[in-house]
């Protein structure tokens, strides 16, 4: 029988056939938004509840019925009444896995369902731009109610517990809660896949997402190794030929390393056509303070989209580091005057910084173990260690 | 949960015109009848509700916590729009001005009518159009006082209520304010800013410039500020009050306390009195890292190159707060060494600029400025 040419009957027969069956993986196909059968204009009768009503174990009708209904208002464009019959599906997919006991062969369809109930939300978003993100923030709950079914099936063994569930979900979670810049609410979902004994079992695609959500939440709160080591991770295991997907990767991975010190390389941003990075590299090499300004202003769309302007901001820290390290290597002395510093500064672009400005930029570096040595005010000169005064960055975090 | 989801669905989103039907005040003063009447008889008139000896009364709605069993969903207990323009107006220019009570009491007494204002505001779901011309007032009261009171023990004034308060505004008036953005768009009308009724016949103003500034400012250790700031159009970030705002919160982050502490100078006056309840917590870093980078036996930084650097009003001030965190002061001087700097002892207080009869021309300027003109200065 062929799903698109078939009748709503045979439809209705074939879905509770594998539904009996427990076939969870043929389901979820048959009950997704990104089907085939969706096309198949025989399944959208003009009275579809009447219809399916009654074929089926009461909850599957309701399931077919808001599937069926969903696609209908799809194809109408009608956004707003497809995302109430998806959420309305995810109901009953919620109330479905609580009466299932010791199986978990319903979540494929769980997965499915959730993943479509995101992206109808998105097109919500998408044509209601009033909507403020409000839609994105009901599809959240509506997945946080399936969360709370997986999170607390603990009674089931290792192989059936919908506990394996966990990561699919908080993924969804995390792209929702990334949309909607409502970071802050990623917390608790993490801290639940950190504490999860199937950490490390989850599939592997699945783990991936996970950590580059991590590293970029991590790279928001400014904890560069820890965001180094998710989005690193991410990077090494995503498949090769996905190459978006690790390009998206090395968007945050890059960034973070050159705040860590490490430098890309350029066939590595020409590979994954992000040569945007590549004058950001020589001028916080050189401690070109102008041309960071310069690339800030060519790459701002690209940055700020990306989320990591403020980060290309802090860079200049390191240029400033980069810059009185060759003023250093240039002078060949231990004792180095405040004036060359800011002479240096000056080359770069920073007319207006004094001599104040440019013992308290020192004095940061200083701080921050960047430069070994101690600033004399009263012979303004900068003192610096005879052995590695200008330790590597990377040798810092 | 579907039917919930569409009643939502259509209320909110598809068709927010037809929202079923907001409670509409109809109570024209600035008390309800029946809280003077209850007030009256208990007792419980503020002394800043009695005026001219006595003779006169004006109440105005205290905030009373909404409980179980309440319906404050009344309309004769609730204003309208005009009311409470009138009302926010009558607290800040009015009672302000009374100089027979400290004037923590009359900030404790603002704040809750500010308080009870919102939450009329809330009840009836006022447009963002009429929450900002509402609000931004409120922010400058906040801001000001925090300023105002900083020093002030405890049990008088408390600095983190102060912050709740003032974010809670700030927040709801940034999202009105891209709530009308939005339909600016939507509705094409190209690139007014929001200075909506600057020439209405109410006094207060709306400087969206100046919010966007204080919320830089008043949260110079968080970065969403920032995120915000980058998000905005060109022209809104092209506005030289707030681009200094951003330029200081970089500044900080990059521990430039020189950048901040000369850029503060450049600040309108509330957003120099933001700053300068932040400046302590600037100071204490900045001496953290001077410990370090001057970290000497010998050589030692003389008070008054401290006092230039660090914004503190003389060479007494900067000696004093150095000796505040451990480090030895001596002659007109001050020796940094890293194993004396204590930071983890508690925050340093600064004398008020109007304290300071001997300071600089800047700050007698920003003193003069009657407390009229901080409720009414624009940015441009």
């Amino acid at each position: 029988m062929s799903l698109v040419t078939g009748t709503l009957n045979q439809y209705i027969q074939f879905v509770e056939r594998m539904f009996r069956t427990s076939q969870g993986n043929i389901l979820a196909r048959l009950l997704s938004l990104r089907d085939d059968h969706v096309a198949n204009r025989n399944l959208l009768s003009s009275d579809i509840a009447s219809l399916v009503e009654g074929n089926c174990d009461i909850i599957l009708d309701e399931m077919i019925i808001s599937h069926l209904l969903c696609v209908k208002s799809l194809y109408i464009k009608d956004f707003g009444t497809a995302y109430a019959h998806q959420s309305a599906f995810v109901g009953c997919v919620v109330r479905l896995l609580q009466a299932q006991k010791e199986v978990n062969w319903g979540l494929p369809l769980m997965y499915t369902v959730c993943l479509d109930l995101r992206l109808v939300a998105q097109k919500v978003e998408a044509c209601t731009p009033q909507s403020n993100g409000k839609i994105l923030e009901k599809a959240a709950e509506s997945l946080l109610a399936c969360f709370r079914v997986c999170a607390a099936d603990n009674r089931s063994s290792d192989a059936d517990t919908k506990r394996l569930g966990m990561l699919n979900l908080v993924n969804q979670l995390l792209k929702v809660y990334f949309r909607i810049n409502k970071l802050h609410l990623c917390k608790p979902l993490i801290r639940a896949i950190d504490s999860s004994p199937f950490k490390d079992q989850f599939p592997l695609a699945q783990q991936i997402t996970y950590r580059y959500f991590v590293g970029r939440k991590a790279m928001f709160d400014s904890d560069y190794r820890s965001a180094d080591e998710y989005l690193a991770f991410a990077f090494q295991n995503c498949h090769r030929n996905s190459l978006r997907n690790k390009r998206l990767i090395l968007t945050y991975l890059v960034p973070v390393k050159m705040l860590l010190g490490f430098m890309p390389a350029k066939h590595l941003l020409q590979k994954y056509d992000l040569l945007q990075f590549w004058d950001l590299v020589s001028a916080v090499k050189n401690g070109d303070l102008r041309g960071i300004d310069k690339v800030m202003e060519e790459h701002e769309n690209f940055f700020i989209r990306a989320g990591i302007y403020l980060i290309v901001e802090k860079l200049k820290i390191t240029a400033y580091r980069n810059l009185f390290r060759k003023v250093y290597l240039a002078e060949n002395s231990h004792q180095i005057d405040i004036a060359c510093f800011q002479a240096a500064l000056k080359v770069m672009g920073q007319d207006d910084v004094d001599s104040d400005e440019t013992q308290c930029i020192v004095a940061n570096l200083i701080y921050d173990g960047k430069i070994k040595g101690y600033i004399s005010y009263q012979h303004k000169k900068v003192v610096v260690s005879k052995q590695n005064a200008f330790p590597p960055l990377s040798s810092l975090y | 949960m579907m039917s919930s989801y569409l009643e939502f669905f259509y209320n909110y989103v598809k068709f927010p015109k037809a929202q079923n039907d907001p409670i509409v005040g109809t109570c024209n003063s600035m008390c309800p009848e029946d809280e003077i009447k209850l007030r009256e008889a208990e007792h419980l008139v503020h002394i800043l509700e009695v005026w001219d000896w006595g003779k006169e009364r004006k109440l105005v709605k205290s905030f009373s916590r909404s409980a179980a069993d309440t319906n404050m969903a009344v309309p004769r207990l609730l204003r309208p729009y005009a009311v409470l323009i009138n009302t926010v107006q009558y607290l800040l220019f009015e009672i302000t001005k009374r100089k027979d009570v400290p004037e923590a009491v009359v900030y404790e007494f603002v704040d809750d009518r500010l308080r009870a204002v919102r939450q009329d505001m809330t009840i009836q779901r006022l447009p963002p159009e009429e929450c900002v011309n509402l609000l931004e007032p409120m922010i400058r009261f906040y801001v000001y006082y925090s300023h105002k009171l900083c020093n002030l023990p405890l049990k008088y004034y408390d600095p983190e209520l102060n912050k709740r308060s003032l974010l809670e505004c700030m927040k709801w008036y940034l999202s009105c304010s891209d709530t009308i953005d939005k339909r600016q768009r939507q509705d094409e009308l190209s690139g007014l800013l929001s200075n909506l009724d600057l020439n209405e016949n109410t006094k207060l103003t709306n400087d969206r410039v100046l919010v966007e500034s204080l919320y830089i400012v008043c949260n110079l250790n968080d970065l969403h500020p920032l995120y915000r700031y980058i998000h905005h159009s060109m022209q809104l970030k092209r506005e030289p009050k707030l681009q200094l705002a951003y330029n200081i919160a970089i500044a900080n982050r990059q521990g430039n306390y020189i950048k901040v502490c000369r850029l503060m100078d450049k600040a309108c006056p509330l957003t120099y009195y933001a700053l300068f309840t932040y400046l302590p917590t600037i100071q204490r870093n900045a001496l953290a890292v001077l410990s370090h980078a001057y970290n000497s036996k010998q050589f030692t930084i003389p008070s008054e190159v401290l006092a230039r650097w660090l914004h503190f009003a003389d060479e007494v001030e900067a000696q004093g707060v150095c000796a505040h965190y451990g480090l030895e002061t001596e002659n007109r001087s001050v020796r940094f060494d890293k194993k004396d700097f204590i930071g983890a002892t508690s925050l340093h207080q600064l004398r008020l600029d109007g304290d300071n009869k001997s300071s600089g021309s800047q700050s007698n300027q920003r003193n003069e400025i009657s407390i009229i003109d901080i409720f009414k200065y624009t940015t441009n």
